[in-house]
């Protein structure tokens, strides 16, 4: 056989055998992104702060959430408000199931999920803005 | 006083992009290496009946200045978002590029008068015109990539984006011009384009932002009907109001492929955003009980679905395309033929017409066989994969479902037309991402790759918190403490 035919028929296969290495490294980059993913601290939520009149909590501010979190005066809260318009136990956020919910306790001035009044537990989605007393928070996803 | 005018933007810096530099150098040498595989048979195929001695013919690439210019695209666009300096996904483009490239180098070989469009005193044949659309798709990506930094502008304006997308139906059904019996391409001036590749993007932007907003809403189950429950009936109204614009599409446009790829996004998003797979159950129900009307209804619906049952009951005419197409895959075998050995002629005309556009796996079939598709296949894989893994690293839902939604609708599609082309569904005419022929089809995809991108952003290395009042403390301390 012609060794220019032999030549050709081998570049054909290095040619697919170049895609699959292409592939195979992807593979690779892809592998280890997942890894990376997977190790990082699981993290249900986080709570950044939106708006805030008064400058504390200051605007950008974000807390880590635990699966149960409580807002208030109270300074035993997970998140601790010094904010004239906050109940001592003014609401709370809750990770069940793969979703958080907030849930308003009986406060004086109410919850607001993104601008409705909250009554009993509230579905919450990431990206929703939750306000409690003056200040505004928006409920994110953790960080990996 | 808004929450972004405060927020802190460092400088950005140009950040080196290794694993994307490295993934785009192997990229480019399996794109060289085609190219020279395909011009080493094209080059033997010429001179075989003419006695040449082989040895001469030496082992150039075919068409080394359109794949160099493509490859060198691939590194400017990579050398821009170095500069740019953003933290963006890294496999995308390699990925993309590389599909696009196979496209071009299918293009470079089918015969070139397929399509020739006059630019001034240019005469440009397939190869070229996919070339120049591939450049003007890298250009999108880049703009896109580099540029896109807010959603407020998808985000808020998704009710317009609808009107936008329903007016460009609308537009195609009123001036449209009609090709291969559907009404698919609209032309304004010199240009003609297909608004529905458009289209896709849109309604992905759109349902975002609808299922972003009501998600809670949709998940709920408030009207019970016997067995059955339904979320509250406003909520219902964007389902029954998708289907029948699907429907329409179908009716009004013939756009078989459209109409089943809106349909079908929809629903995957839909599911993505709720978590509720009755909902995609009812979907396919309704989608069934529609297609079965519209096969009854319609000729030019049954006309695909009996060629799809058999189409060799009329191997020379209705059902020539898909015949030879199964041809072509049976020629290519495992290992195929080899790039540019194909038969892409038979008596002067094409076996099967519509090969650079609807039917370009059937080409690469033969040419690359299984072992090439499924390699392909595998790269529209690693596209989705980089979309959903993107979407469930974003922060809020809105930017999630984007990502999710156009990584999905290039899947899908991929999906619909492999699977048209290997006789598994009726055959619907759409595009194969980045590898078919088309500007539209490739700047759509192009959009959807760009914002995926630039909704890859994991923003800059968090920086320190900016606590003044705490560092002027600490320092007074020091200079306490030393004095």
């Amino acid at each position: 056989m012609d060794g220019y035919l032999i030549t050709l028929w081998i570049l054909r296969l290095l040619f697919l055998a170049m895609l699959y290495g292409f592939l195979f490294v992807v593979g690779r980059v892809l592998i280890r992104d997942l890894r990376a993913a997977s190790r990082g601290p699981a993290e249900p939520g986080r709570l950044v702060v939106v708006a805030s009149p008064r400058g504390e909590p200051q605007v950008g501010v974000s807390y880590p959430l635990d699966a149960i979190t409580t807002l208030g005066r109270d300074l035993a809260s997970g998140i601790v408000m010094d904010d004239p318009y906050a109940s001592a136990l003014h609401a709370v956020l809750t990770y069940r199931n793969r979703t958080w919910y907030i849930e308003d306790k009986a406060s004086t001035n109410g919850t607001w999920v993104n601008g409705v009044a909250a009554a009993g537990p509230v579905e919450l989605g990431f990206g929703d803005e939750v306000r409690v007393g003056e200040v505004v928070f928006r409920l994110d996803r953790g960080r990996s | 006083m808004t929450a972004a005018a405060i927020r802190f933007q460092p400088r950005l810096r140009p950040r080196p992009r290794s694993t994307e530099l490295g993934l785009l150098v192997i990229a480019s040498l399996t794109l060289l290496m085609g190219a020279i595989s395909l011009g080493a048979t094209e080059r033997y195929l010429a001179a075989s009946p003419k006695g040449v001695t082989l040895g001469a013919l030496g082992f150039g690439p075919a068409d080394p200045f359109g794949i160099g210019l493509y490859v060198g695209a691939l590194f400017a666009v990579h050398a821009i978002l170095v500069l740019a300096g953003r933290r963006l996904d890294q496999v995308l483009l390699p990925a993309a590029g590389l599909l696009g490239g196979i496209g071009l180098l299918l293009m470079q070989r089918l015969p070139q008068d397929l399509v020739s469009q006059q630019l001034g005193g240019l005469v440009l044949g397939l190869g070229r015109l996919q070339l120049l659309w591939l450049l003007v798709a890298l250009t999108v990506i880049t703009v896109l990539a580099v540029g896109v930094r807010g959603d407020r502008w998808l985000r808020s304006y998704k009710y317009t984006w609808a009107a936008v997308g329903i007016a460009l139906l609308l537009l195609t059904f009123v001036f449209g011009s009609d090709t291969g019996g559907a009404r698919l391409a609209l032309t304004v001036g010199p240009f003609s384009g297909q608004p529905s590749e458009l289209l896709k993007v849109i309604l992905v932007v759109f349902l975002a932002g609808y299922l972003s907003e009501n998600r809670s809403l949709l998940a709920e189950e408030s009207l019970r009907l016997g067995p059955l429950r339904f979320p509250p009936l406003p909520y219902l109204a964007p389902m029954g109001a998708m289907w029948a614009i699907a429907l329409g599409i179908v009716i009004v446009q013939r756009d078989l492929g459209a109409a089943l790829l809106f349909f079908a996004v929809f629903l995957a998003l839909l599911y993505t955003a709720t978590g509720r797979a009755s909902y995609v159950g009812w979907g396919i129900v309704l989608f069934l009980a529609g297609s079965w009307a519209l096969y009854n209804l319609f000729p030019h619906v049954r006309i695909r679905v009996d060629n799809w049952i058999d189409p060799f009951r009329d191997p020379s005419g209705a059902g020539f395309q898909a015949v030879q197409a199964l041809y072509a895959f049976g020629r290519g075998g495992i290992l195929g033929v080899g790039l540019g050995n194909g038969l892409p002629t038979i008596g002067g005309h094409m076996p099967v017409p519509a090969v650079h556009t609807d039917y370009p796996l059937a080409a690469l079939g033969e040419e690359l066989g299984l072992v090439g598709l499924l390699a392909i296949l595998g790269l529209y894989l690693v596209v989705v994969q980089r979309g959903l893994r993107i979407a469930a690293s974003l922060h809020d839902d809105f930017r999630a479902l984007l990502a999710a939604g156009l990584a999905l609708v290039i899947g899908i599609q991929a999906c619909i037309i492999t699977a048209g082309n290997l006789k598994l569904i009726p055959l619907t005419g759409i595009t194969l991402p980045f590898v078919s022929y088309g500007g539209s089809s490739l700047l759509a995809n192009a959009i959807a790759v760009g914002l995926l991108l630039a909704l890859s952003d994991r923003g800059p290395q968090p920086p320190p918190p900016p606590r003044r009042r705490l560092r002027l403390v600490r320092l007074g301390r020091r200079r306490g403490a030393t004095a």
